[in-house]
């Protein structure tokens, strides 16, 4: 036995405890408090319950459906009422899309569908405190590795992912790395909100450029270009910015070679001359000024609020920022005529990209599991899904190969770099699997954090130690 | 055979429970349940909660085991806890010394009489109404690099050319999160204090002014002594306050950069509810524990002391 494993019966103290890592093991097969609390409860609940029901001729039995058998595909049981949780999207017209589909649905299966929305940085706290309870919406958007932190909450959704790749074809590797927990589908393939530049042309010209860059060498240069005629900066966020710092920070680790973890996600291999490379440039051209020296605070609105207050020239974003320039009638959308779409920068060998990523979820405590899968096949149906991403006008992109396009990337061309995109995606923690491990890294922005530190320091051996440090501990931490 | 008028029945069958209630032990008891129980629902249950959920390897949704300090022991080598107890402790000291100051002056100024008193009094309370989250957007955005009111301010002044980046740089982001910490927190000083100083009687003033007592005397030796009680109960609840303040540094840095503006709140919700760890969370949530207990104690005991 390890030592630090808690021996059955005695006192993690008289076990050898250490408080060690190692200690995060759950083996204990004793009752829990919450083992206890539910099972009294229920004993309680049955025996208040029983003699009412009883009285009210009732059996007792839940009027919650039967699970589908096996390869069935799931029905909607009329009166069944189910909620789905999730973000507000920055395009309000694919909510309300959402909304029209789950109203038809309900309409036609006679149950009741309610979509809840909450703002991005609250549905991750809102969705924790339901797997915490046990207890919440019936389906939850998952974003990112989501599945693998609420693994005990979510339903195996394998069926409806099996009847999804049958009709829709191959599921984009993000999509499916992040549903799949332990070989079990966890989640259901749903979207992804593609990363791309957006940028001034009319700035772009008077710089005296001829194309957007393609490579980082080449952002580097034109920001030099950019400054040296006093035109606003390149801008990307190096705070706490649960979208867009990622999103920039991670692709410009692997394009030039960084990891973080190896790809077993046992050995933190952060420190390496590749990471080197990539603090380096980043240093230079942040030192410089190529890029924005004001970002360090910056959340996931501010690079929209500066863009769209003419402050900068270029900025990596979802097509949120192009959109509102272009599709809506908002006062500020003076730069409609003059906003281009490009292509993630890349290196000479490494084109990667990292998107925000969407899954559903069906939760454990649902009484309506077959409603809840008949729903998301229901949104995954190609003609409901291709009208939900052309009222998002290029916002999101398709997790299934038959869903990869729509009708708004071929009458817009300026949105095709959000497109292209989606097949380069990774997640955070590549080349290892999503794990709880690589979701924390995530969510404490190590890897912001190491350049964020890198460029205000100039000290790039100092972040990287930094940042080695703090993923050794979250790594030691079992998944 | 004997008879049992109904009136005699009556009595009998009233006579305990009338005896019950009479006893005014037995009704204290009887009418302290309801307040009992809803403190044990909603602060016994959650305080202990929370003692068992830092003593265990809980994951959100998992069960955990006991696993006695080892949380505590694991946060103890974590930089970034490290940096978030110091800037808590600075954060709750510094802004805690402003908020007296400026309260003090406040409630003094407020307590001479002068047009729109009302209309004064009421204004100055704005910054403790409004929804923090609303008003420390509001300073997210003035402290803007690159849009921002101060900065606008700062370069047409001509003290700099660019402006500061007030979030951007570990030192001024932690004081502009001071900064805003005080703001919102000083009309509560002032306001509790103004309440003491209006208890405190004229005579007293009078009396000290006929012996020839100055501004600074009457203060130290009348409004001072006075309004004791009120400085340590506004003391003690702003203390604990911050030292819990959650919604402010959140909204205006999240810990950037780098988590050098994390505290213990932020840290605390990052590894327990965002990185599902929520043991270690609330080990992080609960160190400061012994020590408020100590400030609380030290409160109650100088309040107790007898003048």
């Amino acid at each position: 036995m390890a030592e630090s494993e808690v021996e059955p019966g005695k006192a993690p103290r008289e076990a050898g405890f250490t408080g060690t890592p190692e200690a995060w093991r759950i083996t204990d097969p004793r009752w829990s408090r919450r083992d206890f609390l539910r099972t009294s409860s229920l004993a309680a609940a049955g025996l208040a319950a029983g003699p009412l029901l009883a009285a009210c001729g009732g059996s007792g039995s839940s009027t919650a459906a039967s699970p589908a058998p096996a390869g069935a595909i799931p029905k909607p049981r009329p009166g069944a009422k189910i909620q789905l949780l999730q973000w507000n999207s920055f395009v309000p017209a694919a909510d309300e899309e959402i909304r029209r589909q789950a109203k038809a649905f309900s309409d036609a299966n006679n149950v009741e569908v309610t979509i809840q929305t909450v703002t991005g940085d609250q549905l991750q706290p809102k969705t924790a405190a339901a797997v915490e309870a046990g207890s919440g919406p019936d389906i939850i958007q998952m974003q990112y590795g989501w599945p693998h932190l609420y693994d005990t909450a979510c339903l195996d959704v394998g069926d409806v992912v099996a009847i999804l790749k049958d009709k829709l074809g191959a599921i984009n590797q993000v999509n499916d790395a992040f549903c799949k927990v332990n070989g079990k589908y966890l989640a259901v393939p749903y979207a992804q909100v593609p990363n791309a530049w957006t940028y001034r042309t009319d700035l772009w010209q008077q710089a005296g450029f001829t194309s957007f860059f393609k490579t980082w060498d080449e952002l580097a240069a034109d920001g030099k270009q950019l400054k040296s005629k006093n035109l606003p900066p390149i801008a990307v966020s190096l705070g706490h910015a649960y979208g867009d710092a990622i999103t920039m920070w991670y692709p410009v680790l692997w394009d030039f070679g960084g990891r973080e973890v190896s790809s077993d996600g046992k050995h933190v291999t952060i420190s390496s001359k590749e990471t080197e490379s990539a603090l380096k440039w980043a240093i230079d051209t942040w030192k410089n000024g190529y890029i924005s020296q004001n970002t360090l605070s910056w959340l996931d609105p501010d690079n929209n609020q500066a863009y769209h207050s003419g402050l900068i020239t270029a900025t990596l974003n979802g097509a949120s920022i192009y959109i509102k320039e272009v599709y809506t009638t908002a006062t500020n959308h003076k730069f409609a005529a003059v906003s281009d779409n490009a292509d993630q920068a890349k290196s000479a060998t490494s084109a990667a990209t990292l998107n925000l990523i969407f899954n559903h979820a069906v939760m454990k405590w649902t009484q309506e599991a077959d409603t809840a899968k008949a729903f998301i096949l229901y949104l995954m149906d190609q003609a409901n899904y291709t009208s939900w991403l052309n009222a998002s006008v290029g916002y999101n992109g398709g997790p299934f190969k038959a869903l990869s396009t729509a009708d708004i990337f071929q009458k817009d061309t300026k949105l095709k770099p959000f497109l292209d995109v989606i097949g380069q995606g990774r997640w955070p923690g590549w080349p290892a699997q999503p794990s709880k491990a690589t979701a924390q890294s995530q969510v404490q922005f190590v890897i912001v954090d190491m350049f964020a530190k890198a460029v205000t320091s100039g000290d790039a051996k100092g972040a990287i130690a930094d940042a080695e440090q703090k993923l050794k501990r979250i790594y030691e931490l079992p998944s | 055979m004997a008879t049992v008028t109904p009136r005699a029945a009556l009595t009998r069958l009233a006579g305990p429970r009338v005896r019950l209630f009479e006893r005014e032990t037995h009704l204290g008891y009887l009418l302290l349940i309801p307040a009992l129980l809803l403190l044990l629902v909603f602060v016994a249950y959650p305080f202990f909660f929370g003692i068992w959920l830092s003593l265990s390897n809980s994951q959100i949704g998992q069960n955990g085991h006991f696993i006695g300090l080892g949380n505590f022991q694991f946060e103890r080598s974590d930089t970034v806890f490290i940096g978030a107890f110091m800037n808590t402790v600075s954060y709750t000291a510094i802004t805690t010394v402003f908020k007296l100051g400026l309260g003090m002056i406040m409630a003094l100024l407020l307590n001479q009489v002068f047009p729109a008193q009302r209309f004064v009094r009421a204004a100055l309370l704005l910054p403790w109404i409004i929804p923090s989250v609303l008003s420390t957007l509001a300073w997210r955005w003035m402290f803007d690099p690159t849009f921002s009111v101060v900065n606008w301010v700062v370069i047409h002044s001509h003290f700099s050319a660019t402006g500061v980046d007030w979030l951007g740089k570990t030192t001024s982001a932690l004081a502009a999160l001071m900064i805003v910490n005080v703001w919102r927190g000083t009309p509560f000083y002032g306001i509790a204090f103004l309440a003491g100083l209006q208890t405190i009687p004229v005579d007293l003033y009078e009396a000290a002014r006929v012996d020839g007592a100055s501004r600074l005397q009457q203060f130290r030796v009348i409004t001072l002594p006075m309004l004791r009680p009120v400085l340590l109960v506004v003391l003690l609840l702003s203390t604990i306050l911050t030292f819990a303040d959650f919604t402010l540094p959140y909204v205006l840095t999240n810990g950037a950069p780098f988590n050098s503006t994390q505290v213990l709140s932020t840290w605390a919700f990052q590894t327990g509810v965002n990185g599902g760890y929520i043991g270690i969370g609330a080990s992080i949530s609960l160190v400061l524990f012994p020590l408020l207990t100590v400030i609380v104690a030290g409160v109650m005991l100088t309040l107790r002391r007898p003048e």
